[in-house]
């Protein structure tokens, strides 16, 4: 399988609209392991199976719709003009024979001139190939064509936004199989009027040439042939006998004795039709079709997208997050604000969370707080150990948290035993801040502290706040 | 099924230490809620590494310990059982409280580490230690499983000597590890730790380490591409506009102009999108603090100054491009306003007008084509546009490239610090400056050229990450 000038189209619109998603497309790549070694077949297997996301119509169906038309019509009249040509050429009117000189000027020169003009049109750049476009027929005939027709420009926004070789091999492409149908028309019109006609050939040219010279280029034009079909090349004899001049005015009576000896050049025509007008020309069409899928080929692979396809198909799909989103338990929420009084000197009873009795000392001393009764809960006590302690608790309490740790509910559940104790009357909870910040807490955790204590009563619990 | 093999690794802590933050950001998900409210993490996530659909290893971010104390009660309460069997406790904590309410957060953290997870216990060393996280320490040792510990610095101070002396007794690999700054070899290196941990691990652990630094180049690789094809359709960009006559109109000029502008701004924010989606960030807020970065942000003055070149240096590059013509430098001394902005308000300055401030594009009438008169705009004939393009580029690409996944502040872009010529030098502004050229001719470009501008804008590039 190899892209044709629809796939190009195609895959240029399609990648223009639909590119997929690394994860699409290396999954892909990864179910066709045996394309792994042939990128191009991989892609066209996947435009293949994604050609049905380009949801507008399809330019290549527009687009090689005109171009065949236009070929069409194009092959038909090169074909015509071949046999016109060749009809005019031989037409005999009886006066003057007709001049094989001209014949092969059309039959070979010509052909061999313009493949040289096709290889280099071909190889210049953009400058040098559009000059040499204009020596080509088809070129004025698509000028013509492109102001006669309105469809046909439509289809040129298409052809023009291809890339420049391959616009060029196609048009050389298409040239070889045109100037091949022109060649085929001519020789048909050269067999047509040797049966339908009895022509008088000669030749005749204003240089001075032999007619042993004329004949030994002859016979060099018709080497390959001359093994097998001698008859096919004309003898000396021949073309001695049929050299004639223009300034003559009339056919000398030699030639007309010899009249249906003359017939015999016509075999040499064909085969030099045959052989440099169709075979040559079969030959350089079959090069330039390789030459136009080589360009396909190339221009396949600089589609824009077509990178970012292959590296899709050849880098591992990498995910790094998480595959669901974050759930959240029901939150429940109350508003009540807790008081905020200033802290008192002088406590009956002091509970530290988390804090030890060596640090709740430095503490009173620089709050200079005093306590009757220390006691330390959290930590490493049990929690049997604080049910314990917080038993013991009467009257108002000062309950001193580290402000930077948030409030587990290992701490609300300690809050919670105070609370229940029937003794107690009020809790003022004190978060502080480490001794280096001389117990001064920052007001982002205190915050975080308060709005634990929504929720509780607030006749009850208090927080201060020692920003 | 089999049982999947691959390591797995559970963050765990107390709450609001960081746990989703250092999740987030070795996940590069910015989706992760991370909050200043303790108990923000509620349900377990898992954060697996896949590569082509097969999973390397999974992250788990946890809620913290609430209730560790009356935990560790339960554990120590059962009959004794051999250090082999103490998992098994574990596991059947978990099933007995698995309906209770008041163990949802310790089930949640529990169950990957009984499903085989290795422990990340993060820590606050930025606060003094407590003997609180000693009943954590020993709940996490009942699972039996590997462990290490991060020290994660959230605020000012520093204590990690304190931590590391009591987290030794438990853990043996304790590291340091900031998710807000943590540069891409920084997540790297606690992978490698990570590996530590179990033999069987290391393996996975090193594959994963190959795969993110693949992928790190793949983002890096991708951020120029994004950048230089931005770079090329903006410089190349026609704006074609239907005329009515065979002049432009002064309206129809500046709507033309208008309509260019705002192309080239669209296509500057769409590369700006690619950026973020490459490097994962998607749910980023900006703070376009200066006009540089709003909507004409693109054309302004600012922008040109910040982004653009020197005055001395559009002269050297003007004069390496060809464009200053026959001018001498004595003329370019004398001129005034080299900016951008003069020239959209419409003031131009004498040196402005010989460097082509004032042919900011060209407008040319193409005359009839296909039938219609037409005004273009483009290709950006600003010597200075091009690097004010790049500037920006690179700027957005490398703030975001050097993001850490776990903020969630607004980015801000203060480009007062960035320097264009700090990461082009003259030697890369002349490679540079080949392809700017070109496109302004509008010439098609060679891929090794293309390749060679690659090469400058990946340097640059690399510098800016890595400083
Ligand atoms: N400056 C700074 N802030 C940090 C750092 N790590 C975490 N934070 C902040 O600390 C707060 C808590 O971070 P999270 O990652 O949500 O902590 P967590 O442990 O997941 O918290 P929970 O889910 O509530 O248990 C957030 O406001 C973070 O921005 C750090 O290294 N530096
Ligand atoms: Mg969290």
């Amino acid at each position: 399988m190899k892209p044709s000038l629809n796939t190009y189209l195609d895959t240029v619109q399609l990648l223009k609209s639909y590119q997929g998603t690394h994860e699409a497309n290396r999954t892909f790549a990864l179910q066709h392991p045996e394309l792994a070694s042939k990128p191009q077949q991989m892609l066209l297997t996947w435009v293949s199976k994604y050609r049905f996301e380009i949801t507008e119509p399809l330019n290549s169906k527009s687009y090689t719709q005109h171009f065949q038309a236009i070929t069409q019509l194009s092959a038909f009249l090169f074909f015509v003009l071949g046999f016109l040509t060749g009809f005019g050429l031989l037409s005999y009117s009886g006066e003057a024979p007709v001049n094989v000189i001209y014949y092969l000027f059309i039959a070979m020169l010509l052909p061999i001139i313009g493949m040289i003009l096709s290889i280099v049109s071909l190889l210049g750049d953009k400058n040098i190939g559009n000059f040499f476009a204009h020596f080509f027929p088809l070129y004025w005939l698509e000028k013509i064509l492109q102001t006669l027709s309105p469809k046909y420009r439509t289809t040129l926004r298409t052809h023009v936004a291809l890339p420049y070789t391959l616009q060029r091999w196609l048009f050389v492409e298409r040239l070889q199989m045109l100037s091949l149908l022109f060649s085929v028309g001519l020789l048909i019109a050269l067999l047509v009027m040797v049966v339908v006609k009895d022509i008088a050939f000669g030749w005749s040219t204003t240089l001075d040439v032999a007619p042993a010279s004329f004949q030994s280029l002859l016979s060099t034009v018709g080497w390959i042939w001359h093994a097998w079909l001698p008859s096919a090349v004309p003898s000396i004899e021949l073309v001695e006998l049929s050299q004639y001049f223009r300034l003559g005015e009339r056919l000398d009576s030699t030639m007309i004795a010899n009249a249906n000896r003359l017939g015999a050049w016509w075999q040499f025509l064909a085969m030099t039709t045959l052989l440099y007008a169709i075979g040559l020309r079969l030959l350089f069409w079959c090069v330039t079709r390789l030459g136009l899928q080589k360009a396909l080929d190339r221009a396949f692979l600089h589609i824009d997208g077509i990178e970012r396809l292959q590296r899709h198909f050849q880098t591992p799909f990498v995910t790094t997050q998480a595959p669901q989103v974050e759930t959240h338990l029901p939150l429940t929420q109350t508003n009540e604000e807790p008081t905020v009084p200033t802290e008192k000197r002088a406590y009956p009873h002091i509970f530290g969370w988390n804090w030890t009795t060596e640090e709740m000392l430095l503490i009173h001393d620089s709050r200079q707080i005093q306590g009757k009764q220390t006691h330390e809960a959290g930590g490493s006590h049990t929690f049997s150990e604080d049910e314990a302690i917080a038993r013991l608790a009467q009257g108002l309490v000062l309950l001193y948290v580290k402000a930077w740790e948030p409030p587990t509910m290992d701490f609300v559940d300690f809050l919670e035993l105070l609370i229940d104790n029937p003794k107690v009357e009020r809790i003022q909870l004190y978060p502080l801040g480490t001794p280096a910040q001389a117990y001064r807490s920052d007001p982002n955790d205190v915050e975080v502290w308060r709005r634990k204590l929504q929720g509780f009563n607030p006749a009850k619990v208090e927080i201060i706040d020692a920003t | 099924m089999q049982p999947k093999l691959y390591p797995k690794f559970a963050v765990v802590g107390h709450p609001n230490k960081g746990k989703s933050s250092i999740v987030s950001s070795l996940a590069l998900d910015d989706s992760v809620q991370i909050a200043n409210t303790p108990g923000t993490t509620q349900v377990k996530r898992g954060f697996p590494l896949v590569v082509d659909g097969k999973t390397i290893y999974e992250l788990f971010d946890t809620p913290g310990f609430q209730r560790a104390r009356r935990i560790l009660a339960w554990l120590q309460s059962q009959e004794p059982v051999t250090a082999d069997k103490r998992a098994d406790l574990v596991k059947s904590f978990i099933t007995q409280h698995r309906d209770d309410p008041r163990f949802h957060d310790e089930i949640e953290l529990l169950e990957p580490i009984i499903e085989g997870a290795g422990i990340i216990y993060v820590v606050d060393a930025s606060k003094p230690y407590g003997a609180e996280y000693e009943t954590e320490m020993e709940i996490l040792r009942y699972t039996g499983q590997p462990s290490m510990a991060i020290l994660n610095l959230i605020g000012d101070e520093d204590y990690r000597e304190q931590w590391k002396r009591a987290l030794g007794h438990y853990f043996r690999l304790v590291r340091t590890f900031n998710p807000m700054t943590a540069t891409f070899q920084d997540h790297i290196a606690l992978l490698e730790s990570m590996a530590q941990l179990k033999e069987e691990w290391t393996e996975d652990i090193k594959t994963a380490i190959q795969v993110l630094t693949n992928l790190h180049q793949q983002k890096i690789d991708q951020t120029i591409d994004a950048i230089v094809t931005h770079i090329q359709k903006s410089l190349t960009y026609q704006e074609i506009q239907t005329i009515a006559t065979d002049k432009a109109t002064k309206v129809e000029e500046s709507r033309a102009i208008n309509r260019y502008q705002t192309h080239l701004i669209q296509q500057e924010k769409e590369v700006e999108k690619e950026i973020e989606t490459i490097w994962n960030h998607r749910s980023i807020d900006k703070v376009e603090n200066l006009l540089a970065f709003d909507n004409v942000g693109l054309f302004s003055k600012e922008s040109a100054s910040i982004f653009g070149l020197s005055q001395k240096e559009l002269i050297v590059t003007g004069a390496s491009a060809g464009a200053l013509g026959g001018l001498g430098i004595d003329a370019l001394a004398g001129g005034s306003s080299l900016l951008l902005g003069s020239l959209i308000g419409g003031v131009v300055g004498g040196v402005g007008a010989m460097l082509g401030f004032d042919n900011l594009y060209h407008i040319k009438l193409l005359g009839q084509q296909f039938g219609r008169r037409e005004l273009t705009i483009g290709p950006m004939q600003n010597l200075n546009f091009p690097y004010v393009l790049l500037g920006r580029a690179l700027y957005y690409a490398s703030l975001l490239a050097k993001r850490s996944h776990a903020l969630r502040n607004t980015l801000h872009l203060e480009h007062e610090t960035f320097y264009t010529q700090q990461i082009i030098d003259s030697e890369m502004r002349k490679e540079l400056e080949k392809l700017h050229t070109k496109l302004r001719k509008g010439e098609e470009v060679s891929e090794e050229m293309s390749e060679a501008y690659r090469q400058v804008i990946m340097k640059s590039f690399q510098a800016l990450i890595c400083s």
